[in-house]
This record gives C-alpha cells, sequence and structure tokens, in this order.
C-alpha cells in the first residue's frame, strides 16, 4: 500500500559529483603511496595528531577566510567568521560545536534543488565545515581514536564540497590515513592464500559470442588525427588497444595494497542488481567494510596509476573538467543499458595473472574483462527509456534477458558488442547506449570528456 | 508558521476546538478520511441543527457547499462555558538559537526543552528563520530578535526567511490601504524596504475563507491573488480560480489551501515533497489527486516535506523522511545506533512492540513518501494545527498537546534531548505544566508554541 522508494541520490549530476570525489581519493592515495606529499611525520599520540594536522592550516584568521559571494547569507558569513575566530584562537570545543552548524546549514543547501544548481560556494563552506570539525575532533580531548572518524569526515567533505584553501582537505586526508596506518599492524597476506577452488567457476562463466558483423571494431595506437576523423567526429565506437598498456596500473595489484592504503577511506558504493531494481541503494562505507562484504577469495592485483588519455585532449573542456570513475566489483556486476551526457573512455584495467596452475598457458590468462553491448542514440526509440526525467537516460529493457512482449522493437534494434580486455580502451561516443557486465572481478577506469 | 490573527481570536481558537471535539464525537464512526463526502454530510447535519436560528439572524449562507462553513464561524461565538475563564497565554519556544534569538536563557545554542520566549506583550503572530526571529503584537509592531534586530510600527503580519523579510504594513502616508514591503534582514527595518508594492487589504469576514478564524497569512497576500517568495521574484501572482486559503513554502516546493479545502503543490519533487506519486517537478499548482473530496484543514510545509491535517483531525504527511520526519520508519535513525524505539502506540495509549521487530523481520524503512501517508496520533488523538520545520514536524491536537517528531540534533523537538524520532512523540513539558498548546509555529531548526493554562481541568 505503501510506495516505498530506496533510491538516494540518482540524478547522472550528482553522480557526477561523487564520483568526482573518488578521484580526489584516489589522487591522495595515490600521493601517498608515492610519498609526493610534503608532510611532517605522523606521530602516533593524539595530541601530537591534533598539532600535525593544525600545522598544515594558515594561522592567521585572513588566510583562514573564504572568500564567498552574495549567495552565502550574512547569517552565515557571520557564523564561519565566528568559527575561524575559535579555532584561531585554539578553542576547539566550541569551534567544533559551530563547525556542526555550518555542515548542517550547508547540507541542507547541498540538498536542495539540482545538484547542478547547488551554488559552488556552499559546496565550499560545506567543504570549511569537514575541516574544522576534522581537526577539531582530534583537538578535543575525549574517547580515544578520533582519527577515523575524522577521515570519514575528510572524505564526506571530498565527495560532496569543493576545494578550498589549496584542497586541503587531501592534505589533511592523508596524514589521518598516516596517522591510522602507522598504528596498525600489517593486513593480511592475501597473496599468499591458496585461491580457492571457486576459482575455476571463472573458467565457467559463459562469455558471450561475440558475432563478428557486429563487433566493436579495434586499433592499435591510433593516431590524435585518425581517432577524431574516423571515430570522434562520426560518433563511432572503437577500441583502442596498446594505449593503456603502458600504464603503470597494468601491472599487478594487490588487494591487499588497496586495502592498506586506502582501506580506511570512506566511498560511496552502490549496492544491488541494478539500479532500476526497487532494492538498489547508495550508500557509504570504508574500503575496507566494501572488500570484506564483496569481493571474497579473489586474489587480483591492483594498482592506483592512471594517465589520462591523449585523446582527451581533443575535446573542449579543460583536463580538470575531465571527471575520473574508479569502478571496482565482483563478477556479475551489471550497469543496466543507459547513456551518458559527455564523451567516454573506458579503460579496463583489472585483471590478474593466475597464480594458481603451473600451466604456461594459463599463467598467461589474464582476466579482468567487461561484456559490453553498444546502441546508437538513433535507436533511443527502441530502447524504451523511462519516462521520468530521474531516469530518462536509462532503458527499461534487460539487455541479456529482454521482455520482447513488453519491448517488442528492441530485438530489431542493431547493436555492437564486444568484451573489453585489460589493457583495452573502449570510446564510448556521447549519448551512446551502454550496457555492461563484468566477467570477472574487476577494475576500470572511465574518463568522461567533452 | 501560526498565526492568532487579531482581537480576541486567542479565545476563537480553543472555542474552535472544543466545537470541533463536540462534532467529532457524533461524526467518530464515520470517520474515513478518504470518503470526504461523508464527512461534509455529518457537517451539514450537524450543522443545520445547531446552526439554524444563527444562520437566519445573521443572513448568510444558505445551502449546502457554505453551511459547512457558514457554521463554525457562526458557533464560535456562541460557544462554551470556559471561554470566558480563558487566561492568557505566553509563547514559548525550543531549539536552535545559535544568534541569540532567545529562548529566554538564551544559554548555549540550542534550548532543549520549551522554555519561555522573550517575547514582546501581545504577541500574536511569531515568524522563525533560522538566524533571526519576527514577532508581530496585536498593536501592529514588529519586533526581530537574533541576527537581525529593529523595530517597527503599523505591521499586521510580518514572514522571516534568510533572504528576506516580507512585512504587510499600512501605506505609508494618507488613506487606508496596505502595503508589502521586502526588507534585507540587516537593515533593521530602517530606511527604505529593498521594494514594495501595494495590497489590496481584505477584512476577515469578506474573505469568505470558510469562516475560520484565521486571516491568510504571509507568504500568502491577503486576497489570496499573490504571494511572496524568498528568491526572485518576490511576488508572486497566483492563478485566479486558486482561491488560495493558506500557502506554505518548502525549500524546493510551495503548498496551498483552497477555500474548498484542496491541497495543491508544486515546485520541485525530488523527495517527493509535492505528493503526486512521482519524483517528478511540478511547474504549476497541481491538485492532490490522493487527498480530493477530503476537506483539509490546515496545510505546513517543511524543507523537503509535506503535511495537512484534514477537518477531521487526521495528519497526513509526504515527501523525505530521511531523519523520520513523516512519522515512518527512517534508516537513518536505525543506523545510528539509537535504540530504534518503534513501540507502537495503540488506540487506548498503551504502548507495545510492532510485531516486525520481534520477528526479526526487516523493517520497511521509508526514505521518500511520495504521496500522502495517514498518520496515527497516539491515544486517538486528533490534530487541530500542524506547523514543520526544516526535518522536523509539529502538531498540536484538539486536546491542546503538542506532539513533536522528525530531526531533533537542536533540540526542536522539545523532549529534552538531542535525539531525532520517527515517530510522534508528545511533548511532556505541556501536560506537566497544565498548559493548553493552541498554536505551534517551527522555524528551520527551531519551534514556538503559544499555551495557556487550562481554565478548568
Amino acid at each position: 500500500m505503501r510506495y516505498v522508494l530506496t533510491l538516494d541520490e540518482l540524478t547522472g549530476t550528482r553522480k557526477t559529483a561523487i564520483k568526482a570525489g573518488i578521484c580526489q581519493i584516489g589522487r591522495a592515495a595515490g600521493q601517498m603511496a608515492e610519498g609526493t606529499c610534503h608532510l611532517r611525520d605522523p606521530l602516533v599520540e593524539a595530541d601530537s595528531l591534533g598539532e600535525a594536522l593544525r600545522a598544515l592550516l594558515p594561522n592567521t584568521k585572513e588566510d583562514l577566510t573564504l572568500d564567498l559571494g552574495e549567495k552565502v547569507e550574512r547569517s552565515v558569513v557571520m557564523l564561519l567568521q565566528e568559527a575561524t575566530e575559535l579555532f584561531c584562537g585554539g578553542r576547539s570545543a566550541e569551534c567544533l560545536q559551530l563547525s556542526e552548524v555550518i555542515l548542517d546549514y550547508s547540507w541542507e543547501k547541498l540538498n536542495t534543488g539540482t545538484w547542478r544548481d547547488v551554488d559552488k560556494d556552499w559546496r565550499r563552506v560545506y567543504a570549511f565545515g569537514c575541516l574544522l570539525k576534522a581537526v577539531c575532533l582530534c583537538e578535543v580531548p575525549g574517547d580515544g581514536a578520533p582519527a577515523q572518524a575524522a577521515l570519514r569526515i575528510c572524505d564526506m567533505g571530498l565527495l560532496m564540497g569543493a576545494a578550498i584553501l589549496g584542497n586541503i582537505l587531501i592534505q589533511v586526508a592523508a596524514v589521518l590515513q598516516r596517522h591510522l596506518l602507522s598504528g596498525k599492524r600489517p593486513a593480511p597476506d592475501l597473496t599468499r592464500e591458496l585461491p580457492s577452488p571457486k576459482k575455476a567457476r571463472n573458467d565457467q562463466v559463459s562469455a558471450p559470442d561475440v558475432e563478428l558483423e557486429r563487433t566493436v571494431p579495434r586499433l592499435h595506437c591510433p593516431s590524435l588525427e585518425y581517432f577524431r576523423k574516423h571515430f570522434l567526429v562520426p560518433q563511432r565506437p572503437v577500441i583502442m588497444e596498446g594505449v593503456a598498456s603502458h600504464w603503470p596500473c597494468m601491472k599487478k595489484w594487490s588487494l591487499e595494497y588497496i586495502q592498506e592504503i586506502a582501506g580506511c577511506r570512506t566511498v560511496p558504493v552502490e549496492v544491488g542488481s541494478r539500479y532500476t531494481d526497487e532494492e538498489w541503494s547508495q550508500t557509504l562505507m570504508t574500503v575496507k567494510e566494501f572488500i570484506s562484504k564483496y569481493i571474497v577469495n579473489e586474489i587480483p592485483e591492483l594498482k592506483q596509476d592512471i594517465s589520462i588519455p591523449d585523446y582527451c585532449c581533443l575535446g573542449d573542456g579543460e583536463e580538470e573538467e575531465i571527471t575520473i570513475n574508479a569502478w571496482f566489483g565482483p563478477q556479475g556486476t551489471i550497469s543496466p543499458l543507459h547513456q551518458d551526457p559527455q564523451q567516454n573512455f573506458l579503460a579496463q584495467t583489472g585483471g590478474f595473472i593466475n597464480y594458481n596452475s603451473s600451466s604456461q598457458a594459463d599463467q598467461q590468462k589474464v582476466i579482468g574483462r567487461k561484456y559490453i553491448q553498444l546502441y546508437s542514440p538513433q535507436e533511443s526509440e527502441a530502447l524504451y527509456p523511462h519516462d521520468t526525467h530521474l531516469l530518462h537516460n536509462t532503458s527499461q529493457v534487460d539487455v541479456e534477458n529482454p521482455d520482447l512482449e513488453q519491448f517488442p522493437k528492441f530485438a530489431k534494434a542493431p547493436f555492437l558488442s564486444c568484451i573489453l580486455s585489460p589493457g583495452e580502451i573502449l570510446f564510448i561516443p556521447v549519448k551512446y547506449w551502454h550496457y555492461v557486465r563484468a566477467l570477472d572481478l574487476s577494475f576500470s577506469v572511465s574518463f568522461w570528456w567533452s | 508558521m501560526a498565526s492568532l490573527g487579531g482581537g480576541g481570536e486567542a479565545a476563537s481558537l480553543s472555542a474552535r476546538f472544543l466545537w470541533c471535539a463536540e462534532l467529532e464525537s457524533k461524526a467518530r464512526a464515520g470517520k474515513v478520511p478518504r470518503s470526504g463526502q461523508l464527512s461534509l454530510f455529518l457537517l451539514n447535519l450537524v450543522g443545520a441543527r445547531r446552526g439554524r436560528a444563527r444562520r437566519n439572524a445573521s443572513g448568510t449562507a444558505g445551502v449546502s457547499p457554505l453551511v459547512r462553513w457558514a457554521v463554525p464561524r457562526v458557533l464560535q461565538v456562541r460557544l462554551l462555558p470556559g471561554m470566558a475563564e480563558e487566561r492568557p497565554g505566553a509563547w514559548y519556544g525550543f531549539g536552535f538559537c545559535g544568534f541569540g534569538q532567545a529562548p529566554g536563557s538564551g544559554r548555549g545554542r540550542q534550548v532543549h526543552g520549551p522554555e519561555l520566549l522573550g517575547a514582546p506583550v501581545d504577541t500574536c503572530r511569531v515568524s522563525a528563520s533560522w538566524s533571526y526571529t519576527a514577532y508581530v503584537t496585536r498593536a501592529g509592531r514588529a519586533e526581530l530578535a537574533g541576527a537581525a534586530s529593529g523595530a517597527a510600527g503599523g505591521c499586521a503580519d510580518a514572514w522571516a526567511s534568510e533572504a528576506l523579510l516580507a512585512v504587510l504594513r499600512a501605506r505609508p502616508g494618507p488613506g487606508p490601504g496596505a502595503e508589502l514591503q521586502i526588507w534585507t534582514p540587516g537593515s533593521a527595518l530602517r530606511g527604505k524596504p529593498l521594494w514594495s508594492q501595494p495590497v489590496e487589504s481584505g477584512c476577515a469576514e469578506e474573505r469568505g475563507s470558510g469562516g475560520r478564524a484565521r486571516a491568510p497569512s504571509l507568504p500568502l497576500l491577503p486576497g489570496g491573488s499573490a504571494y511572496v517568495s524568498p528568491r526572485a521574484p518576490f511576488f508572486r501572482p497566483l492563478a485566479p480560480g486558486l482561491r488560495a486559503r493558506r500557502l506554505e513554502l518548502g525549500a524546493e516546493h510551495a503548498l496551498l489551501l483552497d477555500a474548498a479545502g484542496q491541497v495543491f503543490s508544486w515546485g520541485g519533487g525530488r523527495h517527493g515533497q509535492l505528493g503526486h506519486g512521482t519524483l517528478e517537478a511540478e511547474p504549476e499548482p497541481r491538485l492532490l489527486e490522493a487527498l480530493q473530496g477530503l476537506p483539509v484543514a490546515e496545510v505546513a510545509a517543511g524543507g523537503w516535506h509535506s503535511v495537512c491535517v484534514s477537518e477531521a483531525g487526521d495528519v497526513y504527511s509526504w515527501g523525505w523522511n530521511e531523519a523520520g520526519q513523516l512519522a515512518l520508519p527512517s534508516r537513518s535513525l536505525a543506523e545510528d545506533g539509537k535504540p530504534v524505539s518503534r513501540e507502537a502506540l495503540h488506540e487506548d495509549g498503551s504502548e507495545g512492540k510492532e510485531a516486525g521487530d520481534e520477528e526479526g523481520a526487516p523493517s520497511p524503512f521509508v526514505v521518500i513518501q511520495p504521496f500522502p501517508a495517514l498518520l496515527d496520533l497516539p491515544r486517538g488523538s486528533e490534530a487541530a494545527a500542524a506547523s514543520c520545520g526544516s526535518r522536523h514536524t509539529a502538531v498540536v491536537t484538539r486536546m491542546g498537546e503538542l506532539y513533536t517528531w522528525g530531526w531533533g540534533k537542536y533540540g526542536q523537538l522539545g523532549h529534552e534531548d538531542l535525539a531525532s524520532v520517527d515517530h510522534p512523540c508528545r511533548v511532556e513539558f505541556f501536560v506537566a505544566q497544565h498548559l493548553r498548546v493552541q498554536a505551534v509555529a517551527c522555524g528551520p531548526w527551531s519551534t514556538c508554541v503559544y499555551a495557556a493554562e487550562r481554565g478548568e481541568s
């Protein structure tokens, strides 16, 4: 009787914002790994953590003040000034209280209207609130171990906020992360764990038959001009081989490594078989929780370092405007047929070499594949997109099990298909409908550009 | 936002409550909310018996459609013993007061339980924004407290928002007439308003607004033909056919109650706050079909949720439930580790656990409720008035009790704590102090209540 919706924010624009956050987290973790952060060594005791964090921030009121436009109301500006004064005066407990108010008020602004209408200044106010709260949490005497909570707050600021004070949240998060890791025992050595017999099931996964006449064409390292003339301008999909193969992340990734350097970070996770289902939901959890809950018995090797494909420079946007999403999920993960408002390079980066087998042939088998079907925007009518504004870029048809009675035109819609393996990049033109199913545990990186 | 109107109308509110209580005791068997026709019939019946003499005398309305509206107006004058013993009440407040806008002690940034507001004497209208509050007295004086200060005379009504302060004032200069003035909160009501426009000044009797004692209040303008918006354009006309009686604004939507008791909604709908069963936005006022035929007495808009109270005293809510503001099970409250007291209060007021919890079946959490859901108040209470803050809801019952639920982090629920709850909880302060709650006006993170000592036990 009651209509229960479990979808949280679902518009593509909000997803964009959240994914950008992942990119930030990835960058932070990457900086950590490479040791490019110029920080003092984090010390283990709590007081020193507070000091270490405070040292990251400017210590004068003027330098801490944000330059905000008129959308931010006078009353909020007053509060921000007061909070800054309290912070500079070392009154952490009171500053903490005020930061909560700032966070709650700006959070309401972030939830008003569509994400793209949210004034960037409110996101900056939100990030500022996160910054103050995270630092003050570590300074206020109280129940121990504020670092994890503070890190979660930084992650929220990175996800929902906007860069402030030279993107200081990344640095604060890095310090917190190092603090958390320094106090911990090393993560269990997963590489030594014998793969369970269940591994064999990978071979039994039905890789769909890809009919030749409908395969996505493949090129090896095309020149910029060739790609632009034959695929970007006419908006035709193509798989590019050899482009990503030199990326460091193509080498072995380790689950242990990602758990170690990013395990305590909070990321948004989509839970559910497909996002058009009623039980689908989006939730926040740490990477460690996600891995222990959803990634079991797998030992892929993963690495963080990625490069933006050169082909993105053919677009109009700035490099900072390229949205990089990292997708990590178990075998069987499905993205239902949908279209995106920007050009997309989907790089398949996750794979691993089968350690288990002693045979040479098996050892070279690299797994981490995605099965993809592509439909041109001209076929949109045959794909029966949802009526609602929220899901108008999503098809109602279940691609691999279509209800042809309800969706008759779908049977006749021509499509391209392919299996994307590690090291390959698929170019998905803007608004090209795509359906993705992970044949193995895989890690992909997608680049949205214009 | 509640308004007590002017001149002796505090008394008439309780009069109306008492009248409704008598009516309900007759109509209780037929209290099936969706059957609006049934309520109408019963109202007519009672009205006919009681009001006939008065009706002829006053010469108003004759037959059917107007009878049910004429009746309350007529009866309220005559009514009830106990009226003469009505004590003057006072305004209480609780919740966020981080800008020193009172409640009384003003200590800290929030007040967790009802305290006397430092409101001017004889305040009949309270409009609370996030950082300041506007009071309007019967004498027509508007006073601001909190981040904005200042005062001015000749004001009939005021509406406070962070972006602007709207005031209904007597037109400057000779001659009658009223003017809508838009001020920035920081102006302290000095100098010239940002913008002003003459408006028709109707009086309560002419408005034909169903005999309800309350005049249309800001943001709805007198005459019901336009309303004030905190975002440009400030002055927004309404379609003439709408006959608006009451209008409430949420963070991204608007609710309108018309003279016939029908509810309209428009604006953003992504949290289901429009009540049409979808998450689509509506550019123009659209009738809430789910409530069609059900005469609604009150509407209230929160940040992203909506509440209405029917003439029969039922409460309906719809929209976002992320903090339990719809009094439906909220996932985030459960996950926060607070013991989810999902106690179901039965009709007779006894408490008991819902079967679902004991069986271990997953509770049906509601994040978004896109069309109206009927709410049961504990002890079978009937609602008389409602007001919503950003993410909380407050309801006054006919018996003069106050129930609150939703987001409680700043003490805006008045339960002497900072917990959020997803089911109606009575504010015990007023019971303990033998106070009869008569009106409620919520700010975004606060609640203001008008209550008076009960005349008799």
